[in-house]
């Protein structure tokens, strides 16, 4: 089963525990500078943080990029095959998120393959900021807010062992109406 | 023994005046004696001593040092330590910032910056990697620390330099100016911000791009594993990311140690409107986190509707809601978010900021001060709008805001009425947990060698635990054991916090130590060094003319008993202070003037 990468922005601290074990699982080193994952702050005022992480897309603009092919999947992982790379970074330019990275010591760009399968930034993670879930699951919470949000849903409050509880249903008043 | 990693051993040094930046080897011995961060501030302050003593003058040296730790893979890694001579109390003083300022420092390749002198026009330092520039703006002037952040951000063209700034309060020189960086991390005490202030450095940025020099990664991946596992799985673990140091306020105030109405009172009746449950029902959009933490205990507020709408800010951690909130007689959390803001982006501790408005009100209550003095404010207990209008014109030195901005020291010495109200030590307004239910806290603001702030040693939660009668011989113990654990972990460049409040073994320090240095000190050895620099710092603060009659905790604690809530009539006995402050003298090794011994001072100044 394809499985995504994804991001829940509001749960990032921040920490950048993910760019610290990407760089030691991908390169080897301690140093955050070079990791497939990246910690961005809104600032002046530091309202959100996000991880900037590659979507793996299925018609990724980096391979569409790219001049010489270089940019080849493997079991479905896209992933920069130094042999063929030229370094001519338009592929940096390409990604709509910013997702691929350069590095002063590095010769050529670098980004996420997901570690093959089992990324360590997501096992980092101790905001549960970063998930790696089944692909269809994509968009079950919009589902679902999207059913809370209709307008004819309404509440009704009540007391269960001293606690207070909600309970929403649906008015049949407006059962007639299209949605 | 040889060291393998962890150090770049390159220290930048920068002679404002002279426009001279170079770049100093570090020797081995100097290394294995100070370890880094506080260590190395310490040993450089004490060496420069006789060529500057002035902390406003260019004279006086400031340091800047992460530790050996900060930046690598561990928990909560990213502490960095300011030192200098402090213009608060014109003795030692350091603080310390989170954040990744200190990461990326070290990724520049510098276990530390040394600054001296000053520039004639307003500049900022530029470090990135080996390129070390002092670049003149002054259209940084009088901007706020997130502004000018956000401005140098623009002028380089990288969202990930790490930058630190002081606000206004820093270049108009107020003696308990701080530093921020981060957007919200600050190094509040002991007047770090005015220092570079006086020196016309408005902030430094940095970038650094190398990799940091760990000597077995494979073997601290295995331990740092194991430790990030350990704290996740601690019972507190997700409600501490939920209210980070806010979740103390209600402990505090339960205990009767809230500091309430200028440290008159141990209990604040308003004390559950401005605790971490109305923080995160009503104000908390986000968690923030310094480099490398799994507790991420920095919460990010936002007033949504009422008087202070549009007011955002990352805090406020206990000391500040504490100091601006039940200290002040306000019950009104957003307006404690106002201050806090104001205060972080003036460029201000939030705690003397407190003490000092604190001390204001009671002084005008009390008619030690004629409402004439305040400058005709209509100042008192939960007064709102004249306490946010104090917080400004301290930073910008207007009126009795003059006379504030100065600190306690110089307040006292000109209205000496004002010493039985002010809770200060050495100088430094005291952090926010009352010392007359417990005598070893009162030791440890007493003997803490920057004044009265409880990074050194905070002792009150075990002494309430064990009761008053424990032995005040193992009240002493503790005292010394946290001060010397304590500011180890402010040389490894880590933070405390997994420790003190997560229960997090300290042995972990010396394994991570080891793996990334090389250097074979078991936690044992590493605290025979804090200690070493503890002396150090004693031996500073001497130099001073600082002895026992500068160890007393305020007046207060002998004075007034706590006059309401569970501790009521609680105060402490100045003849067991005497006696319990013997016997500390005598555990170090000081004498009873509480000068360390002549052994002790040959290793110093060997």
């Amino acid at each position: 089963m394809p499985k995504k990468l994804t991001v829940v922005p509001e749960r990032c601290s921040g920490c950048r525990l993910c760019e610290l074990v990407c760089s030691i699982e991908r390169f080897g080193v301690n140093n955050p500078k070079k990791s497939c994952i990246r910690v961005m702050v809104v600032y002046p005022h530091p309202v959100i943080r996000m991880p900037i992480i590659c979507r793996n897309c299925r018609e990724p603009k980096c391979r569409d990029a790219c001049p010489s092919d270089a940019i080849v999947a493997n079991d479905g992982i896209y992933d920069i095959d130094q042999e063929k790379c030229i370094s001519c970074q338009q592929c940096v330019i390409a990604c709509p998120f910013g997702a691929i990275f350069l590095h002063p010591d590095m010769s050529y760009p670098f980004k996420c393959n997901l570690c093959g399968g089992d990324p360590e930034c997501v096992k980092a993670c101790p905001k549960k900021a970063l998930l790696y879930i089944p692909e269809h699951t994509l968009g079950q919470a919009h589902r679902m807010e999207s059913v809370l949000k209709y307008a004819h849903m309404r509440e009704v409050e009540y007391v269960e062992k001293g606690e207070k509880k909600k309970l929403r249903y649906a008015d049949s008043e407006g059962s007639n109406n299209v949605y | 023994m040889s060291i393998k990693g962890g150090y770049f051993k390159k220290m930048l040094w920068i002679d404002l005046s002279a426009e001279k930046i170079e770049v100093r080897d570090l020797s081995e011995d100097f290394i294995l004696q100070y370890i880094g961060g506080r260590g190395f501030g310490a040993k450089l302050v004490w060496d420069h001593l006789e060529e500057g003593r002035d902390p406003l003058s260019p004279d006086n040296l400031i340091v800047v040092a992460p530790g050996p730790l900060n930046g690598c893979y561990l928990p909560a890694a990213g502490k960095t330590s300011f030192v200098s001579i402090s213009p608060l109390t014109g003795i030692y003083g350091d603080s310390s910032m989170g954040g990744s300022f200190g990461v990326e420092l070290r990724q520049a390749g510098y276990d530390g910056i040394a600054i001296v002198g000053r520039v004639p026009r307003l500049s900022y330092l530029w470090i990135d990697d080996d390129e070390v520039k002092i670049v003149p703006n002054e259209s940084l002037k009088g901007k706020r620390s997130l502004e000018a952040e956000g401005m140098i951000k623009k002028e380089i063209g990288d969202d990930h330099v790490r930058i630190t700034t002081l606000g206004p309060a820093g270049e108009n020189l107020v003696r308990f100016a701080g530093l921020s960086s981060d957007w919200g991390r600050n190094a509040g005490r002991c007047g770090m911000g005015a220092i570079l202030g006086s020196k016309n450095i408005k902030a430094i940025a940095v970038r650094g791009s190398k990799d940091l020099p760990v000597y077995d990664l494979e073997r601290l991946r295995e331990v740092s594993r194991e430790s990030f596992k350990t704290l996740s799985r601690h019972r507190l673990f997700e409600f501490w990311q939920q209210q980070g140091l806010m979740s103390v306020v209600d402990y505090v105030n339960e205990a009767g140690v809230m500091p309430t109405f200028n440290f008159r009172s141990g209990c604040f009746d308003q004390a559950n409107q401005v605790n971490g449950f109305v923080m995160e029902d009503r104000y908390k959009i986000g968690d923030a986190a310094c480099f490398a933490c799994p507790m991420a205990c920095s919460n990010v507020c936002l007033v949504k509707e009422g008087k202070y709408v549009g007011t955002v800010v990352e805090g406020p951690e206990y000391e500040t809601a504490a100091m601006l909130g039940p200290n002040l007689g306000v019950g009104n959390f957003a307006c404690i978010l106002k201050a806090n803001q104001l205060c972080d982006e003036l460029g201000m501790d939030t705690i003397t900021t407190g003490s000092l408005i604190g001390t204001m009100i009671e002084a005008l209550e009390y008619g030690l001060l004629s409402r004439s003095e305040l400058d005709d404010l209509e100042l008192k207990w939960g007064a709102e709008e004249e306490i946010l209008t104090l917080v400004e014109k301290i930073a910008y030195r207007q009126g009795i805001g003059d006379a504030l901005a100065d600190g306690s020291r110089k307040v006292i010495e000109r209205w000496p009425q004002l010493a039985p109200i002010i809770s200060q030590v050495k100088g430094l307004d005291q952090s926010a947990y009352d010392a007359r239910v417990a005598i070893s806290m009162a030791l440890a603001y007493g003997t803490s060698d920057i004044g009265a702030h409880h990074a050194r040693a905070w002792t009150i939660a075990k002494e309430l635990e064990m009761g008053r009668n424990w032995d005040l011989g193992k009240k002493a113990d503790l005292v010394i054991y946290h001060q010397t654990i304590r500011p180890l972990f402010d040389m490894l460049g880590v933070c405390r916090l997994p420790w003190i409040e997560l229960g997090f073994n300290e042995e972990a320090y010396a394994q991570y130590f080891q793996a990334i240095t090389g250097i074979d000190y078991s936690l044992k050895d590493l605290l025979e060094r804090s200690n070493h620099v503890y002396n150090l710092t004693r031996m500073i603060n001497m130099r001073f003319g600082l002895s026992r009659k500068d160890d007393y905790p305020p007046p207060r604690v002998f004075e007034v008993p706590i006059p309401d809530g569970p501790q009521a009539g609680k105060v402490l006995s100045r003849e067991e202070y005497e006696k319990i402050l013997d016997i500390y003298y005598e555990k170090r090794g000081w004498d009873k003037e509480g000068i360390p011994s002549p052994e002790i001072q040959k290793k110093i100044t060997a």
